[in-house]
């Protein structure tokens, strides 16, 4: 019996006896219906078995999916037919009619119609729509086993144990089921013609054809997809082929073979064969044309029962007596070669082809291989040789045999080879210009063969070695089951072996170091010295791989591509609709070949293996170039940067703050860490900035955090540490301040400051304590005056005895100034590259990346102290926040009453910090105490309206019962907020309407010229937002921003309202006018205003012959822009001007200089001059004016430390 | 029986009453109804005349009948009502001396005693109540008053037990609602949107209710709608105007000429002495401070 070599199994099942299979036409689904009653869907392709349908009793016969449906159909020994949805996973009906066993089920092509078999002896034809028999059809005498639709015609086959195969004709059927219109004259009449109807007078099926000839009963009959042919199995262990016509139908032939009943048998698809299965165990397949076995396969013990066909792709299926197989028989792998830009293959035609990557052009037939081997079975490799232009074709047919073929000059049609050297063997490749390998299994031997054919060498390859293939220049790769060894022809001698089981095909880096071990499920990259690299796995089977040119593997699942790296890091490049074997990737293309043979031309996205070669190689350039020109974020490249330990890199893609914070913690980037901190500021980042800043060494930034922290006692061991004797004591005052005895025991102790021990002492009533410290310090004059004060003597008390105390070491080095010796800090050569963007940050241009590390610590340096400026101020303001928390309590602790509670006003104050809220809780003393600290508020009276104001919209007055005062009810900001910690109250004219609606009154008073209004609608502005609470840090710097435009306002306004009082009959009122009328454009007004001021400031000046200053006017005017008509003006006044470019009258006005106007005296402060600011405003003074208000807020005083307003308290709100 | 329940014939005086439609109570009629109720039903229209400001008729009908402790009790109300303090307070504690068992005397002597700060002396008397849902409402107003939400909130719910549907208890948890805010603020704002909308209950003080509750949701517009066609239907009402003074300083308008009409109505208005003493208040606050330079 001929072995079956070209019989791929793809998937197996164990189960009871399989009667019934079908395919689902689209996914790799099978239904196998099963003797013991059971029916499984199985997932062929991944071996899963997805569900189970168990409702019919007894064995079941016959499955069908339908072809567009979400159903099947099955029928079984308990005479039912039932008709399925798999994506419910229910019977949908059962249709009863049958009296015996039903032996299999059929959906029609297209009808809605079910086609049943039986052994009652009858066929049946069902509507499963309306779930009602149509047609039954009567004849067969015996058990009926079989019966099927044509695929396209009217026509319906069926086999009997009566020994006969019967074609009935249902187009009657099909005419009465269909609109009725078609029915035409003659088809009544035919219709009507009782000849034709069988014995019952039924004309909707009619036997058309008997088919006699098996001998014993016919099990399965097949209709041919095309041709007009029918196949039948019989019991007489015969497969017979018949024709039919339109009038008759014959026995053409029969296949002998089977020795045991012939159980079913069916026309391939798409090639002239017959499959057949039999009780023999056997699976055959036949020469449609010449009626010959064309090969067979043999299970040991299993019957065949049935076998099917998938109607679309080549795949077969076989049940038995322990399950079901599902089979090719061929394989599909096209067999080629590439050598630089050709691409080699064979074809489905079995002609030699070639393609030209970089054309993409595929060549006419250059051969063709018909001889080779035997018709039915494709080539399995070919290698190339381009000295000789010869290829080494295999075939497994006839046990394996190889041909060595020269390619001829040009390509000119699929012409028979000549001289063609052959031989046995499985397996044959080039192993160098005028050598190859062959190598058979039988003999376990490889022949290393000139181009002549003769052996010039023999090797014994490891035992079991089933395969060979080139091994870099002069050697050989022997796989065997388990391993994969190197072998050197010239030394004969194994050079290596790596233990890879099931390896299948080798694939050879362009390069040639490395190589990637494909088995159905493992991927091993090795060395060329076989040394392991890496290995993955994929649980959908590997189909082909290819290298791309800068080492990456690009390789082929039954429905991916993907790409490995050299370090295993793999992932999913595209998805694949049909399997293709890959044979190139160049660029964004993948070359590959599909199971027509056909080259293909795939498009990928190279990217994101690109960038993460690029990570691992360490090529900044190119990672630069990606981030930079490719669209590559999200958390997968995140966390793969993360994972990977490159979180610098990772940093660059991020926006999240929190994760930037992360990230830019375990680079140990500071920078990124503060600034994202400040962003997020929660208490919680502070802390882990503090840690990690503490690890580095960078003690200016653990400052920071510890007074973000307000971590006092940390704060002040700080300072000691480096040595800050300054801060150290500005922490004591702190401490003092706080009233916490305890900090400043030990902040005393720290600066060994015994003096203010002895105080706190003092104060804590701790006399002893106090006298012990005088006495033993030598401040003898000190402790007699605590004696007095306790109205005690020296002699009445014991001191005990006290060594010289120790002196406390004053700092040698001032640390505070610098950092610390820092913890080598994270920026990369990347980040500089990304950073610096230097063109080639090669790393071995270490000049270049020392240069750069050179320059960061003078500029960190410099940022340092600049930020330790800013840090100092802030780190006050906390102080005095502290205090304004202490002081909100010492409210509370009066406020609560025995019997009453505290009303929601009281909590209100408790719960913030806010002036605001403190107003809205009339409680105005505290609320002052916040104003006057926070900006240095100390004329109120200005702000009486806002605080009445925002004190009566606190309240509601809501009418209970008849006779008593209304019921108070406080009115919330925080509407949806019942916890009573949380309450905060409303506070009218929010941010929004103060910068929508009031700012455009104030601009609109400017633009009628209401100038007094103007100041009292700005100065209104400025008062509520001093006192008012916003919802965010954005909000507050809006807050900020506004309160600076209506200074600007303001003061422009003041100026204008000053020069407007003055007399201009004097010299002298002259000249302050025309001053004042100047300085009316200083202030930074919007554009439009701006010109308004430019306008009136020229035509004054040019009134007043003050020719060279309106010509600057002019100039400035014409330099912003705006109205025509405006324009128009100042082009006219400049054309005057600039023929006599000089003034009348001399005032103090340098428009060329760089100056701030005094809100109080209207005068220039020019730059580098001194002078003094109001905190809260911003306005500008001479220092005169120092302690005295604001003239822009009327509240605060100039000069007055403060700590800044306060709007916002994050979370609260 | 309870001659307030849904069954009893006092139901609908009783609910006009305390939804704030005093002249209707008033022009209630009771000559229907049976010889037990007549009393009550007369003490609710005397409540009403007192509610509407004509004290002096309503002394003068109760002088001849003070036996009556209930007619007494609404001499008291009466009394302070008209600004004679000091006697109604002696009376509200003789009669709750001698008849702490009778419902109108609980409710209307504890009425005058926290009308003058007697509020330990109100709740004890009120504590005495059987099933007297009026003195239950009082005791959750004058808990909510001395800012005890929590045991207003126990009384109310502790009510609702057993008189789940009574206006009343419906008014008293829109009060605790109003306090604890969150989502009972919607609820309270369903109350007395129910109220104000129906004609056979809307009252101004439904749609003060009702506007205070959306100015608490933060749902200015349709406070201000609401206050709007109130105040020009009932331009006389204190509460109205109070609220819509709230409303307009929250919504950034002028309150000025609403603050002086408040000033002639009820010069002794909460918002208006409030103000008074907060200005006050400032005043001294204010003068702690000064610039180290005068300019």
């Amino acid at each position: 019996m001929q072995s079956s070599p070209t019989m791929l199994t793809k998937f197996e099942s164990k189960s009871s006896r399989a009667k019934g299979i079908a395919f689902h036409p689209t996914r790799p689904w099978i239904l196998v219906s099963l003797h013991s009653s059971t029916i499984q869907l199985w997932d062929y392709r991944m071996g899963t078995l997805i569900d189970r349908f168990e409702e019919h009793d007894g064995p079941v016969r016959g499955v069908d999916f339908h072809p567009t449906q979400p159903l099947f159909v099955s029928g079984g020994d308990d005479y039912k037919i039932k008709v399925w949805n798999y994506q419910t996973r229910r019977c949908l009906f059962t249709l009863n009619g049958h009296l015996d066993y039903v032996r299999t089920v059929y959906f029609h092509p297209e009808l809605p119609w079910i086609l049943s078999a039986s052994d009652d002896q009858t066929i049946r034809i069902w509507n499963w729509q309306n779930r009602s028999l149509i047609c039954t059809m009567t004849g067969h005498n015996h058990y009926v086993m079989c019966a099927q639709f044509h695929p396209t015609e009217d026509l319906i086959a069926s086999a009997s144990l009566d020994q006969s195969v019967r074609i009935w004709d249902i187009s009657g059927l099909r005419k009465k089921h269909s609109a009725p219109t078609s029915v035409s004259f003659e088809d009544q009449m035919a219709r009507a013609n009782p000849n034709q109807a069988d014995m019952f007078g039924n004309t909707d099926a009619i036997v058309k054809f008997v088919l006699e000839g098996h001998d014993r009963g016919v099990n399965w009959v097949s209709f041919h997809p095309t041709l007009p042919l029918i196949v039948s199995a019989g019991d007489d262990r015969l497969i017979k082929l018949w024709r039919m016509s339109e009038t008759k139908a014959w026995e053409v032939d029969t296949c002998r073979g089977h020795f045991q009943n012939a159980s079913a048998a069916l026309f391939h698809p798409h090639q002239d064969l017959i499959l057949s299965a039999g009780e023999d165990k056997t699976i055959r397949v036949w020469d449609l044309n010449k009626r010959t076995s064309v090969q067979s396969f043999k299970r040991d013990v299993d019957r065949f029962w049935v076998i099917a066909a998938h109607p679309k792709i080549n795949l077969f299926a076989a049940g038995h007596d322990t399950g079901v197989m599902v089979f090719k028989l061929e394989r599909e792998r096209p067999a080629s070669a590439v050598h630089q830009n050709q691409l080699f293959y064979i074809t489905k035609e079995k002609h030699v082809k070639s393609y030209d990557f970089a054309k993409n052009v595929e060549s006419p037939p250059m051969l063709s291989l018909r001889k080779l081997g035997s018709p039915w079975v494709p080539p399995r490799t070919v290698s190339y040789n381009p000295a000789e232009r010869a290829i080494l074709v295999t075939s497994p047919a006839d046990s394996g045999t190889y041909e060595l073929i020269h390619l001829p000059r040009d390509a000119t049609g699929a012409v028979e080879p000549t001289d063609v050297k052959r031989g046995q063997a499985t397996s044959a490749v080039f192993v160098a210009r005028n050598r190859f390998a062959v190598f058979n299994p039988a003999t376990q031997q490889v022949d290393i063969k000139d181009l002549s054919n003769s052996t010039t060498k023999t090797i014994k390859p490891p035992a079991g070695t089933t395969d060979i293939y080139f091994g870099g220049t002069g050697c050989l790769l022997f796989i065997t089951p388990t391993t994969v060894a190197l072998f050197d022809i010239q030394q004969k001698k194994q050079l290596a072996e790596v233990t890879v089981s099931g390896v299948k095909y080798v694939v050879w880096s362009n390069d040639g170091l490395y190589c990637a071990l494909l088995s159905k499920h493992n991927v091993t990259i090795v060395t060329k010295t076989l040394e392991q690299v890496s290995t993955l796995h994929e649980t959908i089977r590997i189909k082909s791989a290819t290298w791309d040119d800068s080492g990456v593997l690009i390789y082929s699942t039954l429905n991916h591509v993907k790409y490995s790296l050299l370090n295993g890091d793999n992932g999913i490049i595209r998805t694949l609709d049909q399997t293709v074997y890959l044979v190139r990737v160049k660029g964004r293309n993948v070359y590959c070949l599909d199971r027509n043979a056909s080259p293909r031309v795939l498009e990928i996205d190279p990217t994101e293996y690109r960038f993460k070669l690029a990570l691992v190689k360490r090529n900044y350039d190119e990672m630069l170039q990606i981030i930079k020109n490719s669209s590559l974020v999200g958390q997968s490249i995140i966390s793969y940067l993360q994972k990977k330990g490159y979180p610098e890199i990772a940093l660059q893609f991020v926006q999240d703050p929190q994760t930037r914070f992360d990230l830019a913690l375990e680079c140990g980037n500071l920078d990124v860490a503060i600034e994202m901190a400040r962003e997020l500021d929660r208490p919680n980042f502070w802390n882990r900035l503090g840690v990690e800043a503490l690890a580095h060494g960078n003690h200016q930034t653990v400052e920071m955090t510890y007074q973000k922290q307000r971590n006092f006692d940390k704060l002040s061991f700080l300072y000691l540490a480096t040595g800050d004797q300054e801060k150290l004591s500005r922490m004591a005052k702190i401490a003092e301040h706080r009233g916490d005895f305890t900090s400043r025991f030990q902040n005393a102790i720290y600066r060994g400051d015994v003096e203010d021990r002895i105080q706190m002492f003092k104060e804590v009533d701790q006399y002893p304590l106090a006298y012990l410290t005088a006495k033993t310090n030598g401040l003898t004059e000190e402790a007699e005056s605590i004696l007095e004060a306790c109205g005690l003597t020296e002699d009445q008390i014991t001191l005990p005895s006290v060594e010289q105390p120790l002196k406390t070491a004053l700092p040698i080095v001032p640390t505070f100034k610098s950092k610390w010796p820092v913890k080598a800090a994270g920026h990369s050569s990347f980040e500089k590259a990304l950073l610096g963007e230097v063109g080639a940050a090669d790393e071995e241009d270490a000049g270049d990346a020392f240069e750069f590390d050179d320059a960061e610590p003078e500029a960190a340096l410099a940022k340092d102290t600049l930020d330790d400026e800013e840090e100092d101020a802030s780190g006050w303001d906390m102080g005095d926040d502290v205090n304004v928390e202490e002081d909100v309590e010492f409210v509370n602790v009066e406020s609560p009453e025995a019997g009453a509670g505290s009303s929601e006003a009281d909590l209100w104050a408790r719960n913030s910090p806010l002036a605001a809220d403190h107003v809205a809780a009339g409680s105005f003393d505290t609320a002052m105490q916040l104003l006057n600290r926070q900006v240095g508020a100390v004329q109120f009276a200005p702000l009486k309206d806002r605080f009445l104001e925002v004190f009566k919209a606190s309240k509601t007055y809501l009418p209970a019962t008849a006779g008593l005062p209304p019921l108070v009810n406080y009115v919330r900001r925080t509407t949806e907020e019942t916890d009573s910690r949380k309450v905060l109250p409303i506070i009218p004219r929010d941010l929004e309407t103060i910068a929508g609606a009031e700012l455009q009154e104030g601009y609109a008073a400017m633009r009628a010229n209401k100038l007094e209004d103007g100041v009292k609608i700005f100065k209104g502005i400025v008062h509520g937002l001093l006192v008012n609470t916003v919802s965010s840090e954005a909000e507050v710097e809006q807050a900020k921003k506004i309160i600076e435009t209506a200074r600007e306002y303001i003061l422009a306004m003041s100026i204008e309202l000053e020069r407007r009082g003055v007399s201009t009959d004097s010299e002298e009122g002259l000249k302050r006018s025309l001053e004042l009328s100047a300085y009316f454009t200083i202030p930074k007004l919007e554009v439009a205003h701006r010109q308004l001021a430019l306008m009136a400031a020229m035509k004054f000046s040019f009134a007043n012959k003050n020719y060279n200053s309106a010509l600057g006017f002019a100039n400035r005017m014409l330099a912003n822009g705006g109205s025509a008509k405006l324009l128009e003006q100042a082009r006219k006044i400049k054309a005057q001007c600039e023929r006599n470019p000089s003034d009348a009258i001399d005032i103090e006005f340098d428009q060329f200089a760089e100056f701030d106007i005094c809100a109080a005296s209207h005068t220039p402060i020019f730059s580098g001059s001194p002078n003094v600011a109001d905190l809260f405003t911003g306005a500008k003074y001479h220092p005169q004016y120092k302690g005295s208000v604001c003239r822009i807020s009327d509240v605060t005083e100039i000069g007055a430390p403060a700590s800044g307003l306060r709007l916002f308290v994050p979370g609260q709100y | 029986m309870d001659p307030f329940s849904a069954e009893g014939e006092l139901l609908n005086i009783h609910n006009a009453f305390h939804s704030g439609q005093y002249q209707e109570v008033i022009d209630f009629e009771t000559a229907a109804l049976s010889s037990e109720n007549q009393l009550p039903a007369r003490v609710l229209k005397l409540r009403a005349q007192i509610a509407l400001g004509q004290t002096d008729e309503v002394l003068a009908e109760v002088s001849s009948e003070e036996d009556t402790p209930d007619l007494a009790a609404v001499k008291a109300l009466a009394q302070q009502a008209a600004g004679k303090t000091d006697a109604a307070l002696q009376l509200a504690q003789e009669l709750a001396e001698n008849y702490p068992e009778n419902a109108t005397v609980e409710v209307l002597a504890a009425t005058v005693l926290q009308v003058q700060g007697y509020s330990e002396e109100a709740i004890a008397l009120l504590t005495k109540h059987q099933g007297n849902l009026e003195a239950v409402s009082l005791i959750v107003q004058i808990h909510l008053q001395q800012n005890r939400t929590d045991l207003a909130l126990k009384e109310v719910q502790a009510a609702k037990r057993w008189a789940q549907d009574s206006l009343l208890v419906n008014l008293a948890e829109s009060w605790v609602g109003l306090r604890v805010g969150g989502e009972t603020y919607q609820s309270a704002f369903y109350v007395y949107e129910e109220l104000a909308s129906a004609p056979s209950t809307s009252a101004p003080l439904s749609i003060v209710g009702q506007a205070v509750a959306e100015l608490h949701l933060g749902r200015l517009p349709e406070a201000e709608a609401a206050l709007t066609t109130a105040l020009e239907r009932y331009p006389e009402d204190a509460e109205l105007i109070a609220n819509t003074i709230v409303l307009n300083v929250l919504s950034g308008k002028p309150s000025t000429d609403l603050e002086s009409r408040l000033q002639q109505l009820d010069p002794s208005h909460a918002l208006l002495a409030d103000i008074q003493e907060k200005s006050e208040f400032f005043d001294t606050a204010a003068a702690k401070y000064a610039p180290k330079v005068s300019s």
